[in-house]
């Protein structure tokens, strides 16, 4: 400090020896090694603080795809649950809300862009977060190709109804789900505030669809006299829980905003909110469609449980054909906004683990101009749309594939936010915030998730189980490599948009930023 | 300073609640960076959750930071707004460089210092006294060295103007731009040119060009260097008048920053 910068603002030269004065080197001499205050943030490169609250709200909305859950989940939960299905959605609505207020618990405190994986470094440390990182590369992988073998799915089919092609084809489908891996691709690249637009776009044009064809059932339909028909008057306890891990798996995607805490503006505020309403607003949509299936499909043999596309036969019941092409085009766009999120979420733990140096460095490069991590999405984008190809082309059509890679994601996800509940009151402790509450919390939800998790695996059978295996075993000779070689970054993962010296009160100015 | 002791967990909503979250900023400055929750909350006698709550809210707002680590908070820049500005002490040798050019030309030479996010003259001309400094400060949309405070703010946003703490751009003279679209259309023509120009603006009969002083190492904003004359004169090219100007912005840089 020299007596003559007193009066002026402290400005710091770059990186070397700190040459700063007054409140910034109070602060520098109040931090220790390894959380020394820095010149700059560790994910510098990226597009901080861009995106406003409803562009965060549109990343986890299209995580989570409400509109093509609300078309094909009731049904699945019904074969499993029968009358308890409203009660498995409404408590699976509870399980989302608990692991997202564990999931606000980080983000209202720090801004991160590896999503689940950085917070859970900050709570249970890295063998754990690796743990996560791995689950999550899983869930948000295989549920980007679900996503895009779902939206090349139904455009085929929209396209068949306009005569243009048979639409169910595999050249049809290719050339289809090629085209949208390559617009995800340059969405992805040219900036996140134009994809966060794209996919709030897409979501509110297919949320809308969804409501008018559910709002034109239930219409049609009428209320019933007896509302025992909505399966509310006797929750049984076991038929429910059956149905918890298919309503619960409607559900995924819906933490995605947690990947935008960089570039989101306000992060702290705006998306904590993002994750909650979204569990939320998914848990409504989903019981809103779950009931007026069920009540529609009353008189249908087999009831909902017996459908395969229950949406469909209902338009078809009620001879309103019109409504399946509507539908068939809200979950295209659905599934496409879902691609997008689950890519932007992916790259996201990727250019961080390149940050980090446990993936190669290159992958925590950003671009100098659209400030996205370009060669994350070059790496990451190529397999996600070559494995869907790839099934097709080996005779695995769109509806068996796709169950099989959205429950692959679904154990990715279910293993990320076990993780995340058990971290929660761990990371409050750690920074001495911890309260009653948030061990509440984790003490409801994890036993849960475990119990669904535990049911996940043991139902699962031939490939699955095989699949299952092969990604800890994966996982745990990466993981043993960066033992052996790469310790010190192994024991540095977790990197956030750390306050540096230029957020602090008198800090020297942000350095310029060409956007 | 420590209020009465609350009995229980308060809603964050009442009168109460904004008395304390002033009581956690005091404190966050009493105990210095690095404070933690449990000191705060200890210092000010208020139920833990509820101090969290504060903080975290502070934070949100950022008032306050976290410093790494996360456990310990300190003060944002943010809060550098909670007070009035205070111009910083002009160096000698930045006041000849300004001297000089006040002799080489006829019109007002103003500085002011951009390091705050807001407009505070650190050597108006003392011959042909600038706009009020509290009205430049409150409406920077109408003058030049608004413009180029606005155009770096939003430059970094993709020149959104919807972000910015700006009320209802004011309406000054005709010549003020009041619509969002031309305003960010001007934002970025200040960005690129690194020139900003208000034509009578603010004040019908006045006219000003300014130019951005920037930090030699980082490029960050640091100060604006303002003429000041009649419209008519402005809206010229000016080209070799421009060039002088930008000559001593660069004389300054390393004097400032």
């Amino acid at each position: 400090m020299r007596p003559g910068e007193r009066s002026g603002p402290p400005v710091e030269e770059r990186p070397g020896p700190p040459r700063t004065a007054g409140y910034v080197a109070l602060a520098e001499a109040a931090t220790r090694e390894p959380h020394r205050l820095r010149a700059r943030s560790p994910v510098h490169g990226l597009a901080r603080r861009r995106l406003d609250p409803l562009q965060v709200l549109a990343q986890s909305v299209s995580g989570a795809a409400p509109t093509a859950a609300m078309a094909a989940t009731p049904a699945i939960v019904a074969s499993l649950a029968g009358s308890a299905t409203l009660w498995s959605f409404a408590v699976a609505t509870v399980v989302a809300l608990l692991v997202g207020s564990c999931v606000g618990q980080f983000t209202r405190r720090m801004a991160a862009a590896g999503s689940l994986y950085s917070l859970t470094a900050k709570g249970l440390g890295p063998t754990a977060a690796f743990t996560s990182g791995c689950a999550l590369l899983v869930g948000y992988g295989a549920l980007t190709m679900a996503a895009l073998s779902g939206s090349a799915n139904y455009l085929g089919i929209l396209l068949a109804r306009t005569g243009v092609g048979t639409g169910r084809t595999a050249p049809v489908f290719i050339t289809l789900l090629l085209v949208l891996a390559a617009a995800a691709t340059a969405l992805l690249v040219l900036g996140i505030r134009l994809a966060a637009r794209v996919m709030l776009l897409l979501e509110a044009v297919s949320i809308t669809l969804m409501l008018a064809i559910f709002g034109t059932l239930l219409a049609r339909h009428g209320l019933p006299d007896d509302l025992h028909a909505l399966g509310l008057a006797r929750p049984d306890l076991g038929a429910t829980a059956a149905g918890v891990l298919p309503a619960l798996a409607a559900f995924i995607g819906f933490e995605a905003a947690a990947a935008l805490g960089v570039e989101a503006r306000r992060p702290f505020r705006t998306v904590p909110r993002a994750v909650q309403w979204t569990a939320g607003a998914s848990g409504l949509l989903l019981l809103l469609a779950a009931s007026a299936q069920q009540l529609g499909l009353d008189q249908v043999p087999g009831g909902l449980a017996g459908q395969r596309e229950p949406v469909e036969t209902l338009a078809t019941a009620q001879r309103l054909p019109w409504l399946s092409v509507l539908l068939e085009g809200g979950i295209a766009l659905s599934f496409f906004a879902a691609a997008l999120a689950s890519a932007t979420a992916l790259v996201r733990v990727l250019f961080s683990m390149g940050r980090e140096g446990i993936a190669p460095r290159a992958l925590g490069a950003a671009h100098p101009r659209h400030r996205t991590p370009h060669l994350a999405i070059a790496v990451a984008l190529p397999p996600l749309a070559a494995v869907p190809v790839a099934l097709r082309l080996a005779g695995v059509d769109a509806s068996r594939a796709l169950p099989a890679l959205l429950n692959t994601s679904a154990f990715g996800y279910l293993v990320a936010y076990l993780l995340i509940c058990l971290a929660a009151p761990v990371f409050l402790h750690r920074i001495g915030e911890l309260t009653v509450v948030p061990v509440l919390v984790t003490a409801v939800c994890a036993p849960v998730l475990m119990v669904v998790l535990g049911a996940f695996v043991t139902t699962r059978s031939g490939w699955a189980l095989v699949a299952i295996g092969a990604v800890p075993a994966a996982g745990a000779l990466w993981f043993g490599w960066l033992r052996l070689r790469r310790p010190r970054q192994l024991a540095g993962v977790g990197i956030y948009d750390e306050t540096s010296a230029a957020d602090l009160l008198h800090g020297p100015a942000a350095p310029r930023e060409r956007g | 300073m420590s209020p009465p002791r609350e009995p229980a967990a308060l809603p964050g909503r009442q009168p109460r609640a904004v008395r304390n979250a002033f009581a956690v900023l005091e404190e966050v400055i009493a105990i210095g960076p690095g404070a933690t929750a449990k000191e705060i909350s200890h210092a000010i006698g208020l139920p833990s959750a509820t101090t969290y709550r504060l903080l975290n809210l502070l934070v949100a707002e950022e008032y306050l930071v976290r410093l790494p680590g996360l456990g310990g908070f300190a003060l944002g820049r943010r809060a550098a707004r909670l007070c009035v500005p205070v111009a910083p002490r002009l160096p000698t040798a930045a006041r000849a460089v300004l001297d000089h050019l006040r002799e080489v030309i006829r019109w007002g030479v103003h500085l002011a210092d951009l390091t705050t996010g807001r407009i505070v003259l650190t050597d108006p001309d003392p011959d042909h006294p600038p706009s009020e400094e509290a009205l430049l400060a409150r409406h920077p949309h109408a003058s030049a060295l608004g413009k180029l405070l606005l155009a770096e703010d939003t430059g970094a946003a993709g020149y959104d103007t919807d972000g910015l703490a700006l009320p209802e751009p004011r309406r000054f003279t005709r010549h003020t731009i009041t619509d969002r679209a031309g305003l960010t259309a001007e934002l970025k023509e200040v960005s690129a040119g690194q020139l900003a120009r208000s034509c009578g603006e603010l004040r019908p009969d006045r006219g000003c060009l300014a130019v951005p002083v920037r930090h030699p190492a980082t490029g960050a904003l640091v100060a604006g260097l303002a003429l000041s004359g009649p419209p008519a004169r402005v809206a010229q090219p000016n080209r070799e008048l421009i060039a002088v100007l930008r000559e001593h912005a660069d004389r300054l840089a390393p004097l400032l920053a």
